[in-house]
């Protein structure tokens, strides 16, 4: 029943003589959570960058399904793939806006929906009623966000001073504040302690039911990935060697000695 | 003789060693021409002066940081002042907005401080101007005195030409700079910190070069004369007037005084500059200004999220150029005349130290670091060109009691404590 979220084809990329991922195919499904595994420098972070639009392809197609018709993302860079095709992502390193309020991160992400209410500033200036409304339905949005992550009574703290944890579940619902059909999220369990990366699963699991948004994972912990992935691919040196369901990929030779070598 | 001592000592004579190096050969070598040749004549009497100068400063600085009292005191000051700053800004604004509306009617104004003020107060109007580039933005822009000379020159060349009124010449000369400020946001759209600073920094001097060079429209070195004054709602502040027409003192039947025109273009760059403030504290709210001092933050993640960067980069150069060009509009009508003398870099890099040294984004810091810069510098005129030692004098200090600027703590944009209280 469910249906074919992100589709990616042959995809290509070479920075000069190295090949970062090599005629790679696979797909996600529709609220699912599908988990992208790989030792490091398999090419995990490169297939993200293609994705959301840093990098350009060298070959290959991403096509992205949503309701009205399908996007081919190859055709948006960097900022339109947020604005126009709807996929949002987070980042290795946490990316926040250290020295603005939590709240502020929060509405930054709706830039361009009020950027249109304050009619290009020019409404804002003449303080019209029109964009207030719009600013206010904007705050009610981060509220409703930070009651879920229990950041409310830290709204107007910087983003910088929040403790490590509570920075990567910042990351994540600003990157939902900009409503995405696919999130990307680039290790979003690095650093984090048991309690907390339980934490970031429910968060996880309630963003994909609820939320109906199809969430692509990069991850190094096994516990975050197998305890909530639907779907895992496994890279290395830049080739998908599995697709499978997690008991499936937990029991594959190739994914083994992938990470563990082979005997000889 | 305690440890501390003995280093606070040896760090005195290296101090004095140093100065020797630089003062040595500065002060104490002069060149005098005697008939055909030129010839060194050592005068060492103020080099051993200065010297000891610095050896018994920096020994003192020494002292005090060992009882840390006299150091201690004076930044507890500053941080009250800031502290004070946080709770009370809004009322310390509008005292300061009165003061500065009742300040040419004190009994000690007079013409000299009169011209001071205002040339204060064009600085702060620049340098609330140059804080939505540098301080929200954080686009370092060492050229923004070429915004300035653009304005100036636009209303020169206009009203010496169409003999438009000043408020018709006004946007014009805002709109010139906006468009030079695209002009230069394009090239510079990828780059960031130093690069930036340099090819801005370019910018400024092509500017000036310019209107060196282009003798047809600018006059060159000489510049342009004869710039209308600006009226009073169409009444001229004319001493000498003929029949059938009217000027300021003869309207209002007073008694003729230059002190009117003064007085006129103090409130005239007094209305420019709160015009500047209110135009930044209501766009640092509303979303452009938040995706500023986002993209200030991180460029990536404002990509991430969808935020244009060009468009939102072009905005900052435009509109702050807007009002670059605003002030140097007002500077050629006060001047009368406009060269391309008065647009140096030094301008640009005594925008930014305002800027930077009032806290990087804070309005009122801008005011406090203005007031302080050119004011030191002015009370110390009749040094003539040592003068400038008391303006790295005062850059100095801030530096050393305020390191992020006068007011450096950011408010939020926005608060949940007041959307919830609503």
């Amino acid at each position: 029943m469910s249906k074919t979220l992100l589709k990616v084809e042959n995809l290509t990329m070479k920075f000069g003589g190295l090949t970062a991922i090599d005629d790679l195919s696979f797909s996600a499904n529709n609220n699912e959570i599908t988990s992208i595994i790989g030792p490091n420098g398999a090419g995990k972070t490169t297939v993200f960058n293609c994705l959301t639009g840093f990098y350009k392809p060298t070959d290959g197609q991403m096509f992205l399904n949503r309701e009205d018709k399908t996007v081919n993302l190859n055709k948006f860079s960097d900022y339109k793939i947020a604005h126009k095709a709807k996929v949002a992502r987070t980042f290795q390193n946490i990316r926040l806006f250290p020295v603005m309020s939590v709240l502020e991160n929060l509405l930054v992400a709706q830039h361009n929906e009020l950027m249109v209410a304050s009619g290009y500033s020019v409404f804002g200036i003449l303080n019209l009623k029109r964009y207030k409304d719009k600013e206010k339905e904007a705050v009610e949005k981060a509220k409703y966000w930070l009651d879920i992550i229990g950041l409310t009574n830290r709204a107007d703290d910087n983003a910088g001073d929040l403790p490590y944890g509570d920075q990567r579940k910042l990351e994540i619902v600003r990157a939902m504040c900009i409503k995405p059909k696919l999130l990307c999220l680039d290790e979003p369990a690095a650093g984090l302690n048991p309690k907390e990366s339980s934490e970031l699963n429910k968060l996880l699991k309630f963003i994909k039911n609820d939320k109906k948004t199809g969430i692509l994972l990069i991850e190094h912990d096994m516990s975050v990935v197998m305890g909530i992935s639907d779907h895992v691919v496994v890279l290395n040196y830049g080739k998908k060697i599995f697709q499978g369901n997690p008991t499936e990929t937990r029991n594959s030779k190739e994914v083994i000695e992938a990470y563990l070598g082979v005997d000889e | 003789m305690s440890s501390e001592l003995r280093t606070i000592i040896k760090d005195s004579l290296f101090t004095g060693l140093i100065s020797l190096a630089l003062f040595g050969p500065i002060v104490g070598l002069k060149t005098s021409s005697k008939g055909a040749g030129l010839f060194v004549t050592p005068s060492w009497t103020p080099v051993i002066f200065l010297v000891s100068a610095c050896i018994i400063g920096r020994f003192l600085i020494g002292l005090n940081s060992i009882r840390k009292k006299e150091i201690g005191f004076i930044s507890k000051i500053t941080s009250r002042v800031s502290n004070y700053m946080d709770n009370k800004g809004k009322h310390f604004a509008i005292t300061g907005v009165l003061f500065a509306v009742v300040f040419p009617f004190l009994p000690f104004t007079d013409r000299y401080i009169m011209d001071v003020s205002i040339m204060i107060l064009t600085y702060i109007m620049l340098g609330w101007g140059l804080n939505i580039v540098v301080g929200l933005a954080g686009l370092l822009d060492l050229g923004y005195v070429a915004f300035y000379a653009v304005g100036a020159y636009s209303y020169a060349l206009i009203a010496t030409t169409f003999g438009w009124s000043f408020w018709v010449c006004l946007p014009l000369a805002g709109l010139f700079a906006a468009f030079f400020g695209i002009l230069l946001g394009f090239p510079v759209l990828r780059l960031r910190g130093d690069y930036l600073a340099i090819v801005t920094l370019g910018f400024g001097e092509i500017i000036r070069i310019i209107l060196i060079n282009w003798y047809e429209v600018t006059n060159g070195p000489d510049g342009i004369t004869g710039i209308p004054r600006p009226t009073f709602f169409g009444l001229p502040f004319k001493k000498i007037v003929e029949d059938g027409e009217n000027s300021f003192h003869t309207f209002f039947n007073l008694e003729y005084s230059t002190m009117h025109r003064i007085i006129f273009l103090y409130y005239l760059i007094l209305f420019l500059a709160l015009i500047t403030n209110y135009f930044t504290l209501k766009i640092r709210k509303l979303p452009v200004g938040r995706a500023w001092e986002a993209l200030r933050e991180d460029e990536i993640a404002c990509k991430s999220l969808g935020v244009n960067p060009t468009n939102t980069k072009l905005t900052a150069f435009a509109i702050g150029a807007t009002f670059g060009g605003f002030a140097g509009a007002f500077f050629a009508t006060r001047q009368a005349f406009v060269s391309p003398e008065s647009f140096t870099f030094i301008e640009s890099a005594i925008i930014v130290a305002i800027v930077v040294l009032g806290g990087m984004g804070s309005q009122t810091g801008v005011v406090l670091a203005t007031i302080f810069l050119i004011g030191i510098t002015e009370m110390f005129r009749d040094l003539e060109q040592y003068r400038m030692i008391a303006f790295g004098g005062a850059m100095v200090l801030i530096m050393v009691f305020k390191p992020k600027g006068i007011l450096a703590n950011r408010k939020p944009t926005i608060t949940l404590r007041e959307h919830n209280s609503k």
